[in-house]
């Protein structure tokens, strides 16, 4: 700033437009999300299909226009029984939703599309922007300080994310035993055993196995990225994160076998009668691991790029080791994962 | 237990301190009019809590907060601006800071003392108990079986104002079909629900137990005197939670078996005698 | 140097003019982001207060009057707008007031730093709140309940009510409104924890810092260690809702308790992340009206901490009544119990901070002093319902909303006030009219307490909470408490009152208007401070005082 000189290393940002763009765009995609899950405006063929013979008829009506609707609602003895208002305000409703199903009704995808989309592009320029600052010399050491407590952080919090998931699932296996209490006589007697009845549990020692050492190999090719980079040694470099990625590229597709492997087999499913919560917690556990490996990847081959731009110096790296340091996370929580969903209660 | 009795004579002083414009005795039990402490109690543990809360935490409570509000009035007056011009500069007292760690932490244990007893002995319900009614909480009414008798089962729903005018009973807490129990007898209660969440609530036995679909909870009372007891359900269930009372009614053996008799005599099965009543 | 004229206390700065939107909505200020979260606290709390104002008057007298199926709806509609009540005043009012609003004032201020250390997150902390409480807003106008709009399961969102029990989207907005509220606090608490331990000025270690900022750093702390479960949780009835997963629905084996575990493992420390800044603005205040250093500084940093950290093993309280083990009862209520020593020493401390002090009565110190007195109230019910052996009796009850509000409505919103009193002429610049600030306080001090103490009353004969309509014999508590709540909306109106009149008579403030006592750096700025203060980092000099 132009007034006094300034005398800290601190790093004072410009004003920028994407904080407030980014929550215009997180807010329509939830918006966006709850209009794919549940629709925001009802089925215009539901509102009006009880009052025709069957949904056939009502959809050849609704083809024929509004007009068509109206005069075929005027012979139907259950819509003559309502008062006015009711009819005045079933007919609203109807227009209402035919003119907006395209778009807020369930199972659009249109509004989630455009927040998405949004806030993929509006990160991108962020960290654009975050990308020319360093450059500009605006990462001091005190600020490169600050940049690696706020990762930690960050990763802290999503440890804590996943506590809950991890509580969800020693809930349910370490006291099994408790829902053979269950009010529900099903419930009781499939979970008399451990795992619950109709639960094939994955085995530990097949593609998990596989997964955990290709995971841990990742972490030493990251590590010998790390090093390489920190020597200068460019091209060892690019190779260590080049692997890293195939590594977590390689992880992710077995992931995808192995999940379509248990679906395919009827193991268990998703949800499901009296055991779904087997399912659920596995599932939601290891696919939120698995969206984390996902961005994480993402994340190593944007350091890549960089990488291969001549972003990084031998001092000056910190975007690459956010990146390993949210890869060794990942890692750590796939070992927890392994070590008691798979190997323990497997 | 010794403890507890010790602290249930002064908890009958600290009730008759506080409950000045309250009547002990009333006809129609639970909550009473302009009533500023626990309602009147009707079984052992009842009356336990009610000891508990008047002897040992009334006065711990209201002792804290007075000494509280003397100290703060004491140092407005002592050490305002006009007093006192000159502010002291000290910081430390460390005899003092210990004392005001210690004694908390034996008013504490002094609570817990009381506490932990009567939570185990309202908690644990004993090992001989006489009938076991089950609950079931609904959206929104209270239904009631007696296992133990050939599975009578009633429908509880509220009774409208004008049918609790009607049957001079008090309104919103009245309902068409009270759980009638023998008195002095231990009742066990299992619990649970068939839709969202409900609680059964019964202050004057000093019973709240939810009722968790799919679990079955446990809990127990044994009443003291006979009369018709109000409750009401204490988690939110939707639009007629306000709505869903506990209504029970404490009987003599003999009545409690001609009841019982009047129920499983009908030839209409229980399901249809209780909606019918 | 070229530019010796322009020290840090110059007024002519290049501050933006506050009618240049930009300078709102692409801030990296803190003081500017600071502002907005506390228009935004006062706007919510007047929404909060406003629907407190529904309820009171629904609950004036048996029957239902409000919600009888008119203009405001039935009977769900007074669960939807309990709901939103408890959500707006603890997510979109005193957390932006007290976190968001003071904090990001003060906390650089008084540690000698020139702004947050990621400025730019710092507003995307902030105007996700507005993302937040809107997507909170829409959910009441959009299907719930099969019929009713809006969710109202109350703010503890326990399925299978919140789940089967409303099938609609309403639902399902307010669990992603909640996500974005917890994103908001989660990226503010990382920009905190970096900024108090990286920015310090020269001089100023950890254990010089005002208590204010103590309490901030403990807060954040909580926020980002308990938030990601809830985050969990609200994930996992998002999935309940719409993907099949089964992880509270006894059916699959799930189990709605374990929601409310969850729920309570943030729940929680939730109370403390509300009430702990609040003790360090209490600290400051005293401190500065008494002329005098805190006293006990070590053991009130370390009761804070003790708090926070017993508030995570303590959650289950809660949970009496859901048929937990006798023997984990017992655990929870001894925990609980901790926690009343710690804060027992911060009160001790607060007292013995005032004697032998010089005490002034200005606005601030008498919010504070009466935070002081309500607050050892509300304390001290909590610990009664720490008790699960009298909690059976009256939880779910009024007891508890009397608790909790002598907690919150009067204690944490009391150290907001004391706060606000205290901080205003240094934001504003403007001296504030200290008699309608102590019409202010009067009226508040008296219409709560008429407000809420009556409900224990209620709560001891049994009234359940959340009830639309209650039973005749609960009518002469309830007309009391309407009575204050009328009493407390003078107040408020009083309050507004107060800070029109302050910005149109433009009182200049000067850099201290509070004198010896106040010896924290905001107090060395000019007021209100330059748009960047301590170009040339302050080198802090420990006077002894905090
Ligand atoms: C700011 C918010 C806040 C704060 C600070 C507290 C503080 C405390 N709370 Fe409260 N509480 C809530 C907000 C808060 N609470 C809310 C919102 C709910 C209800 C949620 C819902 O269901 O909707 C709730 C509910 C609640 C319950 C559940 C009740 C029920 O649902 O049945 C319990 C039970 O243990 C409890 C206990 C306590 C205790 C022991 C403290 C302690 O921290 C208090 C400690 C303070 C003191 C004790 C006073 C000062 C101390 C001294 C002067 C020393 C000497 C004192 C002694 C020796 C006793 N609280
Ligand atoms: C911080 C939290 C907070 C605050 C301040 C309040 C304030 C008030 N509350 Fe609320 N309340 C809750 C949190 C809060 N409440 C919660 C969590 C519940 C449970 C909901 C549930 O069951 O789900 C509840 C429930 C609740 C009930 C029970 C409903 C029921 O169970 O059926 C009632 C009934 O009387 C009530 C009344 C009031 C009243 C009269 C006030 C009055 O004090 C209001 C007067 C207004 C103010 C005092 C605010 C003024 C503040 C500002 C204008 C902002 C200033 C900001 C700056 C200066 C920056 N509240
Ligand atoms: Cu049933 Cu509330
Ligand atoms: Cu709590």
């Amino acid at each position: 700033m132009s007034h006094a000189a300034v005398k800290h290393d601190y790093h004072l940002v410009n004003p920028s437009p994407w904080p407030t763009l980014a929550s215009l765009a997180l807010f329509i995609t939830a918006v966006g999300l709850v209009i794919f899950m549940k629709g925001l405006v009802g089925d215009p063929l539901s509102l009006i299909s009880s009052y025709f013979a069957n949904e056939g008829a009502a959809i050849s009506a609704m083809g024929q226009g509004s007009d068509a609707v109206q005069a075929a609602l005027q012979t139907n003895a259950d819509y003559n029984n309502l008062d006015a208002a009711n009819k005045a305000a079933l007919l609203d409703k109807y227009a209402g939703s035919k003119q907006w199903f395209w778009l807020l009704g369930k199972s659009q995808f249109l509004v989630l599309g455009l927040g998405l989309l949004s806030i993929c592009t509006i990160a991108g320029m962020w960290w654009a922007d975050v990308v020319k600052e360093a450059h500009a010399g605006d990462h001091t050491p005190v600020v490169g300080i600050g940049l690696r407590y706020g990762m930690i952080l960050f990763i802290l919090s999503e440890v804590m994310f996943f506590v809950a998931w991890f509580w969800m699932f020693f809930e349910q296996s370490i006291w099994n035993e408790a829902r053979t209490l269950s009010t529900i006589p099903e419930v009781a007697e499939a979970w008399k055993s451990w795992p619950p009845a109709g639960v094939e549990t994955v085995d530990a020692w097949h593609l998990p196995l596989m997964n955990t050492l290709i995971l841990l190999l990742s972490g030493t090719t990251v590590t010998w990225a790390h090093h390489a980079l920190q020597e200068g040694n460019r091209q060892a470099t690019a190779i260590g994160l080049a692997l890293t990625i195939a590594l977590g590229a390689l992880f992710t597709g077995i992931q995808v076998n192995e999940y379509g492997h248990i679906l395919n087999h009827h193991a268990f499913g998703f949800g499901g009668e009296n055991v779904g919560i087997y399912g659920s917690s596995f599932f939601m556990a290891t696919g939120f691991h698995g969206a984390h490996v996902f961005i994480g990847t993402i994340f190593l081959i944007v350091c890549l790029v960089r990488l291969l731009l001549g972003h990084f110096t031998p001092k000056q790296h910190f975007g690459f080791e956010a990146a390993a340091w949210y890869w060794h996370f990942v890692d750590v929580v796939w070992l927890f994962l392994f070590t008691f969903i798979y190997v323990t209660f497997g | 237990m010794k403890l507890i009795d010790y602290a249930k004579n002064i908890g009958l002083l600290a009730t008759i301190a506080l409950m000045t414009n309250v009547n002990i005795v009333q006809a129609a039990e639970g909550p009473v009019d302009k009533g500023i402490t626990l309602q009147p109690a009707a079984s052992e543990v009842a009356h336990d809590i009610a000891s508990f809360h008047n002897a040992v935490l009334m006065p711990v409570m209201v002792g804290i907060s007075l000494l509280v509000l003397v100290l703060l009035i004491y140092v407005g007056i002592k050490f305002n601006e006009k007093a006192n011009p000159k502010p002291a500069t000290f910081t430390h007292n460390v005899p003092l800071e210990i004392a005001w760690t210690a004694v908390p932490v034996l008013i504490l244990i002094f609570i817990a003392i009381f506490s932990f007893p009567l939570l185990y002995k309202e908690d644990v319900t004993p090992a001989k108990f006489d009938l076991t009614v089950k609950v079931t909480g609904n959206q929104w009414y209270w239904s009631y079986e007696y296992p133990d008798a050939d599975g009578i089962s009633l429908t509880a729903n509220m009774l409208s104002e004008e049918e609790a005018k009607a049957q001079n009973k008090p309104f919103q807490f009245a309902t068409d079909a009270a759980l009638v129990v023998p008195v002095n007898k231990v009742v066990r209660v299992q619990i649970t629900a068939s839709d969202v969440i409900h609680s059964w609530a019964l202050p004057a036995f000093g019973v709240k137990i939810d009722a968790v679909p799919g679990t079955l909870n446990e809990t127990w009372f044994k009443a003291e005197r006979t009369g018709t007891f109000y409750g009401q359900c204490s988690e939110i269930c939707g639009i007629r939670h306000a709505f869903m009372p506990i209504e029970i009614k404490v009987v003599t053996d003999t009545e409690y078996a001609a009841w019982l008799a009047s129920h499983k005599t009908a030839d209409a099965s229980p399901v249809q005698l209780a909606q019918a009543q | 140097m070229a530019h010796a004229a322009h020290t840090d206390n110059d007024v002519h700065s290049d501050r933006p003019s506050i009618f240049n939107p930009w300078r709102w909505l692409n801030s990296t200020n803190h003081k500017d982001i600071g502002t907005m979260y506390l228009i935004f606290a006062i706007v919510a709390g007047l929404v909060g207060g406003g629907m407190s104002g529904l309820m009171r008057w629904e609950l004036m007298e048996p029957g239902i009057q409000v919600f009888n199926g008119g203009m405001w709806g039935d009977a769900h509609n007074y669960n939807v707008v309990i709901t939103m009540h408890g959500l707006i005043m603890i997510f979109f009012m005193v957390m932006p007031a007290l976190i968001g609003g003071f904090g990001n004032w003060f906390v650089p201020i008084m540690i000698g730093a020139p702004d947050m250390a990621f400025p730019r997150m710092n507003n995307i902390s902030f105007w996700l709140m507005p993302a937040s409480l809107a997507l909170g807003v829409l959910s009441t106008f959009v299907p719930g309940t099969g019929s009713g709009n809006g969710f109202g399961g109350s703010w503890v969102l326990y399925p299978p009510l919140s789940t089967s029990g409303h099938p609609g989207p309403a639902m399902d907005l307010l669990i992603l409104s909640l996500h974005i509220a917890g994103i908001s606090s989660i990226l503010g608490s990382i920009n905190f924890i970096t900024t108090i331990l990286n920015m310090r000025a020269p001089g100023m270690t950890m254990f010089k810092m005002p208590l204010f900022v103590w309490a901030i750093f403990y807060t954040v702390w909580l926020l980002v260690l308990s938030l990601p479960v809830l985050a969990g949780a609200l994930t996992m009835l998002l999935t309940d809702r719409n993907f099949g997963t089964g992880f509270f629905d006894p059916a699959q084996g799930g189990d709605p308790v374990m929601f409310q575990h969850l729920f309570w493992f943030f729940g929680h420390p939730e109370v403390y992340i509300l009430i702990l800044p609040g003790f360090g603005i209490v600290s400051q205040i005293i401190s500065t009206f008494s002329k005098k250093p805190v006293f006990g500084y070590l053991g009130m940093v370390f009761a804070m901490g003790m708090i926070g950290f017993v508030g995570f093993i303590v959650w289950a309280h809660h949970m009496f009544t859901v048929g937990m083990d006798v023997n984990l009862k017992a655990y929870f209520v001894a925990a609980t119990m901790v926690i009343a020593v710690p804060t027992g020493i911060k009160i001790f401390s607060w007292i013995a901070t005032m004697w032998g002090g010089s005490i002034r009565f200005s606005v601030p110190m008498m919010w504070a002093i009466g935070f002081i007195f309500v607050f050892t109230i509300g304390g001290v019910t909590g610990v009664a319902l720490a008790n699960s052996s009298f909690d059976v009796i009256v939880h779910d009850t009024y007891y508890v909303v009397a608790h909790f509000h002598y907690t919150m409505s009067l204690g944490a919103v009391f150290t907001i006030f004391a706060g606000f009193y205290y901080w205003l002429p240094k934001m504003s610049g403007y001296k504030y009219n200290s008699f309608l600030g102590t019409v202010h306080f009067w009226l508040t001090f008296i219409g709560v307490n008429t407000v809420f103490f009556p409900q224990h009353f209620l709560g001891l004969q049994g009234m359940p909470r959340r009830y639309v309509d209650y039973a005749e014999v609960f009518a002469y508590f309830n007309k009391i408490s309407t009575i204050g709540y009328v009493i407390t909306a003078v107040g408020v109106l009083v309050f507004l009152l107060m800070l029109l009149e302050c910005f149109i008579m433009k009182r200049k403030a000067g850099n201290n208007p509070w004198g010896d006592g106040a010896d924290t750096l905001e107090w060395t700025l000019s007021s209100p401070p330059p748009f960047h203060q301590f170009s040339e980092p302050p080198v802090f000099e420990d006077k002894g005082g905090h």
